[in-house]
């Protein structure tokens, strides 16, 4: 019983979460990696890596409509992503050399300021 | 030049990404410095980050830390919502869209911010 109520939540909270990434166009990889944690009470680190198993489905669903809406730069993307794959390897080596209690004060402190030039 | 400095902006996202920390969440607003629209920066966004995390899928694969079982469930709903996601982007407003974006970096940050101070119950 209580495994059927915890699917049901599963699966709500994907839709609720794959539409968000889809409708914003990112954000849902954190959200993912929370409802893991909370529901299945699977440890952080297996937590992360599964939810990359779930964001990339859905990324590529979405990105494949924005292709097909006709809203991709790729010129921009092709700079963007060779910058995310080189900021990605630094990010990895970094992150063995941190405090995680540092990464997750920093972390915060730029979704903050991030979150408010939203409204700007 | 607005592509070398996309191209930092990228590579600043990717330094969080890596650390995994939901690096994609980044390039939105940091892009939002340019003048590009935002269902344009959502798609770099999207698709900028897909071989990235296809590699870092395939390591976690290796290291045993992905989770099968049960993920299914919540990624087939997903991917349908994010279809439906996806195309209602398409006829909203810039402006819907940034607000949107800006509430939920703000609910994310709360969500950290109550990570951290929160006591420590479990001792891994």
């Amino acid at each position: 019983m209580i495994r059927d109520g915890e699917n049901f939540a599963i699966a709500l909270l994907g839709a609720g979460i794959g539409f968000l990434n889809g409708f914003l166009g990112g954000g849902g990889g954190i959200l993912v990696v929370c409802a893991l944690v909370a529901i299945l009470k699977m440890p952080q680190k297996e937590a992360h890596a599964t939810a990359i198993l779930v964001i990339l489905p859905i990324t590529i669903v979405s990105a494949i409509v924005y292709v097909f809406n006709q809203r991709v730069d790729w010129l921009y993307t092709l700079f963007a992503t060779l910058g995310v794959i080189a900021g990605g390897l630094c990010g990895a080596v970094l992150l063995k050399k941190l405090d995680p209690k540092v990464v997750q004060i920093v972390f915060s402190a730029i979704l903050v300021i991030a979150g408010v030039k939203m409204f700007f | 030049m607005t592509y070398l400095i996309i191209a930092v902006f990228g590579f600043i996202s990717g330094i969080l990404g890596g650390m995994g920390m939901g690096g994609g969440t980044f390039l939105i607003p940091l892009l939002g410095f340019l003048d590009i629209p935002q269902q344009t920066i959502q798609a770099t966004n999207l698709i900028s980050f897909i071989p990235m995390a296809a590699a870092t899928l395939v390591v976690h694969k290796k290291n045993g830390l992905v989770k099968n079982h049960r993920v299914l469930i919540m990624i087939l709903p997903a991917v349908i919502f994010a279809i439906v996601g996806a195309l209602l982007s398409n006829v909203v407003e810039d402006k819907i869209l940034k607000i949107s974006f800006g509430i939920l970096l703000l609910t994310l940050a709360a969500c950290q911010i109550y990570e951290i101070f929160k006591p420590k119950k479990d001792l891994e």
